[in-house]
């Protein structure tokens, strides 16, 4: 009796997958479809179903994206944006990270700066660009701010939340076993929260992508959000959908990674 | 000395909206001897749980006095250490982690921590599962980890409540029997909480029958059945005795909540 119940054992068993071989129906219903939509987009302009002009064609942006990684200064544009991503999302992680504790662990705090904090995440904030541009010029600088503003309110609010809903019952535990105000909050607040802060940096990333596209469409002289407003002017279908392919192969990419770290940590909460 | 002293205790708790005062515990005395192993059993409302939490210190007295080994109680004690009901595993934490969480409490450290958690985790069975994480574990298991981290602060006094509430049946049989087993070897002063009869007189060497509105101890029964005890003194002479015992107690509680609720 005693063993059958010990046996009993855990609810999932670590084993070697090799079921990367196999590709799941998913996947390849996923890549049919994609290859389908190629196919039509290939040939619809010449079908004369749609204008080549506007639409361009899968052969003519895999060219345009070889020709801009070769001559079109690429590395330049992106090596700004990116800048203003790092710098705007570090400052909004430098920030966001401290003041979401202290709303989470002080009642008061939170009764004073949660309202015009939720004003404020829900307000686009990429309505305050003309405002940064008067403030800040034209340089990287109002794109960092408009980043740090768009990053900054979601991970303020998930890390409050986090902070601030921990289980009574793990807080009534660590109490009886004698924790302090200090233990507590490493112990319990920091780690139980952390799922919570990973879902507001995935957020972020989102918001911070669109601030650095859309300031640099709004007013700037370099980056990759430059581009796409140059060769949109140009009518460069296939160019500016290359640009816009990267913007949306970054963004993707780094939410990815986020969420499979958020995955991980979420894993020991799932019951 | 008795090692556990309640005196005249109450506990008044205020209701959050109406301001109502509302008594969870009145005019409870009862003494524990050392190495006792008390469970204190009745229906939902009775106060009991709210009673082991002030033992524990987790709750205010408004009235009365607790004592442990003659110190008065006024808050968590490295003297007392609490198996919850479930769902009080960190569950970041693996097995070892959450057996390590009391002694980093008590501020052990490296080798002796590591060391100290092992031995208890073994004690409870679970020696293969240690790195194991609680969501990977079945609820037994679950509150086999309990126990163990409790243990390991090597307190004067377990406090348990309803520790296996949410077991089924037969888990529940299983693991009152190895908390028995475990018990006699670390000889411990227990206090048990529990709303199930068998549990309370299988596990106990005095039951406190408590009753409800306002909560208070309507009788305590001393249970003289042979120790180390197994599954087959569930159907001995005087375990229907005091079985029979106890459900007219519980009854006569129902029944009176029943009048209450037409009159109102």
């Amino acid at each position: 009796m005693r063993s059958a119940e010990i046996t009993a054992g855990p609810a999932e068993t670590r084993q070697l997958s090799l079921s990367f071989l196999r590709p799941s129906r998913s996947a390849i219903i996923g890549t049919l479809a994609v290859l389908a939509f190629l196919v039509l987009w290939q040939i619809a302009p010449t079908m004369g179903w749609v204008n080549g002009r506007f639409t361009s064609r899968p052969t003519e942006v895999f060219f345009a994206a070889i020709d801009i990684f070769r001559n079109d200064n690429f590395l330049y544009h992106a090596r700004i944006s990116l800048t203003e991503f790092v710098a705007g999302f570090a400052l909004a992680i430098v920030v966001s990270i401290p003041l979401g504790v202290l709303l989470g662990t002080s009642k008061i705090a939170r009764y004073l700066i949660d309202p015009p904090l939720m004003a404020l995440y829900i307000a686009p904030t990429l309505v305050l660009l003309p405002i940064m541009v008067i403030w800040l010029g034209i340089d990287m600088a109002p794109k960092i701010a408009v980043v740090f503003l768009g990053a900054v309110f979601p991970i303020v609010l998930n890390t409050m939340a986090g902070m601030s809903e921990a289980d009574p019952r793990f807080l009534r535990m660590a109490r009886s076993f004698g924790a302090t105000r200090f233990d507590i909050f490493t112990r319990v607040l920091v780690p139980g929260s952390l799922p919570a802060l990973l879902t507001g940096l995935r957020l972020a990333v989102g918001r911070a992508v669109l601030g650095v596209i859309v300031g640099e469409l709004f007013v700037s002289q370099a980056g990759i959000g430059y581009q796409l407003n140059l060769y949109g002017s140009a009518m460069r279908i296939d160019r500016l959908l290359v640009y816009a392919l990267i913007v949306s192969a970054f963004g993707y990419t780094l939410t990815v990674m986020v969420r499979s770290v958020e995955n991980k940590v979420r894993d020991w909460r799932s019951k | 000395m008795a090692q556990i002293e309640i005196r005249d205790l109450g506990i008044d708790y205020r209701k959050p909206k109406s301001n109502e005062v509302f008594s969870a515990v009145d005019s409870v005395a009862l003494s524990v001897e050392k190495g006792e192993f008390v469970t204190i059993v009745g229906s939902s409302g009775c106060g009991k749980s709210t009673l082991l939490m002030a033992v524990a210190g987790l709750v205010s007295l408004t009235r009365g006095s607790i004592e442990i080994d003659g110190k008065r109680v006024d808050g968590p004690g490295p003297d007392r250490a609490v198996v919850f009901q479930e769902a009080s595993l960190l569950p970041w934490r693996s097995v070892r982690g959450n057996v390590k969480f009391g002694l980093e409490m008590q501020r052990w450290s490296g080798g002796d921590l590591n060391e100290r958690a092992m031995q208890m985790i073994r004690l409870v069975g679970l020696g293969r599962f240690s790195d194991y994480h609680p969501h990977q574990l079945s609820g037994g298991m679950r509150q086999r980890v309990n126990i163990a981290r409790a243990l390991a602060v090597d307190p004067e006094v377990l406090l348990m409540d309803e520790p296996f509430g949410a077991l089924d049946a037969q888990t529940r049989e299983i693991m009152g029997t190895e908390l028995l087993r475990i018990w006699e070897r670390a000889k411990k002063t227990a206090l048990f909480v529990t709303h199930d009869i068998d549990e309370a007189i299988f596990l106990a060497d005095k039951i406190v029958v408590m009753g409800r509105n306002p909560g208070h101890i309507k009788e305590v029964i001393k249970v003289d059945l042979p120790r180390p005890r197994n599954e087959a003194i569930l159907d001995s002479e005087e375990f229907h005795e005091l079985r029979k015992r106890l459900r007219a107690h519980l009854a006569e509680d129902m029944s009176s909540m029943q009048l209450v609720q037409e009159v109102a």
